[in-house]
């Protein structure tokens, strides 16, 4: 049993309020976050049901012109030059007139993440603590990512897949930490999904990811698959081998290389798979690696429930793979949220770092609040947690 | 610019950043100088602050990495800057 309530809510009050601060990738989130202070928090498990509010979730997308991903230094300037209109946006829209009363505690993220765009929000989350004399937390961006999504779908103890354009893990929870059952090896889901786009070079917006579920959906020869690699190493992937494999075929087809035998016909030379197969076959070759992966994992902690967070989470054929497999299982469920959560966004950080702050948790010095790319997720000891 | 510091870092450049009160000052200095530096070696900064003035005192091994670090330095003063004039 944990004690959620350990501090209480400032000046009397009972309710939290949180604000999140998110920059690690080309997504820059602010988001701001209401607890009530509630008597089933003092002794139970109830991490997972804290009645969170979301007073506001705004998020600004660095987006790059098709055929080019986002570099750090860039992405960088994007977040210096909106945080603080977004911070300001957010408290506007929160109806917070004073944030040094107002604010329990401010939240960011202190990795993982490319090293530039997170150094450049955590400036402005430093600044705002001294202001406004508001403590700080630093948030693991994994962390974030899976509490916003159990309070959101209220899974207790689920499974958690966590892919994103950086990250690719299979999760679960034991003994105080979140502990990474498989992972990728190489690249990241969304990673791979990103570069394949620029190999096409269709647009970066909405996202990548979301314009290769499109083109998917629209694939002409969804009975013929194109042959993949399909990479499984035990509980680990790798997804290099695929891209690379998938960038090539690309390439044979828009040069209409006609020796190519898997693109077109030996005899007539005439074209048997399109841009849209590419997709289709793309996605059904990596997302069955992902349900292998998590459908193991299930098994070895003996849970029912899974969890899919992170951008590449809201993709619906993922969803649907990953339903399919549940449902063959004992009483299965999937939970998935929206692109609101699915995708970076601040209430997540916000989430994740009010629960470590009701727990206690908060930045005694500022030399702890130095951004680092690298962060595991099992770094973390989820005092919130039981 | 000056020259006569440790041996190697032989390029160096002062900043001084005025504010509208001391506690800025106190403030921006205190939001900057946690970051470590990556190649320490190649080059340094020293954050202090004097009344309303915040001074940065940069050295280096050569004027390409002093130009990068300064500049990104003054970067990050500008988010700190933009902050207290929008946010307090």
């Amino acid at each position: 049993m944990v004690n959620l309530n350990t501090i209480p809510p400032k000046n009397n009050r009972n309710y939290y309020i949180a604000l999140g601060l998110e920059g690690s990738a080309n997504k820059l989130g602010v988001g701001i976050v209401k607890h009530p202070l509630l008597p089933k928090h003092f002794n139970s498990d109830l991490s997972y049901d804290c009645e969170a509010e979301m007073l506001s979730n705004i998020r600004d997308t660095y987006v790059t012109p098709p055929g080019e991903g986002f570099l750090p230094r860039d992405t960088a300037r994007h977040h210096r030059n909106w945080c603080v209109r977004l911070i300001k946006q957010a408290l506007a829209e929160a109806n917070i007139k004073d944030p040094a009363l107002d604010l329990d505690v401010i939240c960011f993220t202190r990795g993982p993440g490319m090293g530039a765009p997170l150094h450049s929000v955590v400036i402005a989350a430093r600044t705002c603590s001294l202001l406004w004399d508001v403590p700080l937390v630093g948030v693991n961006h994994c962390i974030g990512h899976i509490e916003m999504g159990r309070e959101i779908t209220k899974a207790k103890n689920p499974v958690v897949l966590y892919v994103s354009g950086g990250n690719t893990q299979v999760i679960a929870y034991s003994e105080k930490r979140y502990r990474i059952f498989g992972e990728t090896l190489d690249i990241a889901i969304g990673n791979c999904l990103d570069r394949f786009a620029r190999t096409l070079k269709i647009p970066n917006e909405p996202s990548p990811g979301y314009n290769i579920e499109q083109l998917a959906e629209k694939a002409p020869h969804k009975d013929n698959l194109v042959e993949l690699p399909y990479t499984v190493k035990g509980m680990d992937l790798s997804m290099s081998g695929i891209l690379a494999s998938i960038d090539l075929l690309a390439k044979d087809l828009f040069k209409g290389n006609k020796k190519n035998k898997t693109l077109f016909d030996k005899k007539t030379g005439e074209q048997r798979v399109t841009v849209e197969d590419l997709c289709y076959s793309l996605q059904e070759n990596l997302f069955a690696m992902l349900v292998e992966i998590t459908e193991r994992a299930m098994a070895h902690v003996n849970s029912n429930q899974v969890l899919i967070v992170g951008g590449v989470g809201c993709n619906v054929r993922l969803q649907e793979m990953m339903a399919q497999m549940c449902k063959d299982r004992a009483n299965g469920q999937v939970h998935a949220t929206d692109n609101r959560f699915c995708i970076d966004n601040g209430v997540m950080i916000a989430q994740a770092g009010l629960l470590e702050y009701r727990m206690g948790g908060i930045v005694k010095e500022f030399s702890e609040t130095i951004v680092t790319q690298k962060f595991r997720t099992d770094e973390v000891y989820a005092a919130w947690r039981d | 610019m000056s020259s006569k510091r440790e041996m190697p870092l032989h390029h160096t450049l002062e900043l001084k950043v005025p504010f509208k009160t001391e506690q800025q000052a106190v403030i921006a200095t205190r939001v900057l100088s946690p970051d470590p530096i990556l190649k320490p070696q190649d080059f340094q900064i020293d954050y202090s602050s004097e009344k309303n003035v915040m001074l940065v005192q940069f050295r280096s091994i050569d004027d390409r990495v002093l130009r990068v670090g300064v500049s990104s330095v003054i970067d990050s003063i500008k988010t700190v800057v933009e902050a207290m004039d929008e946010l307090s």
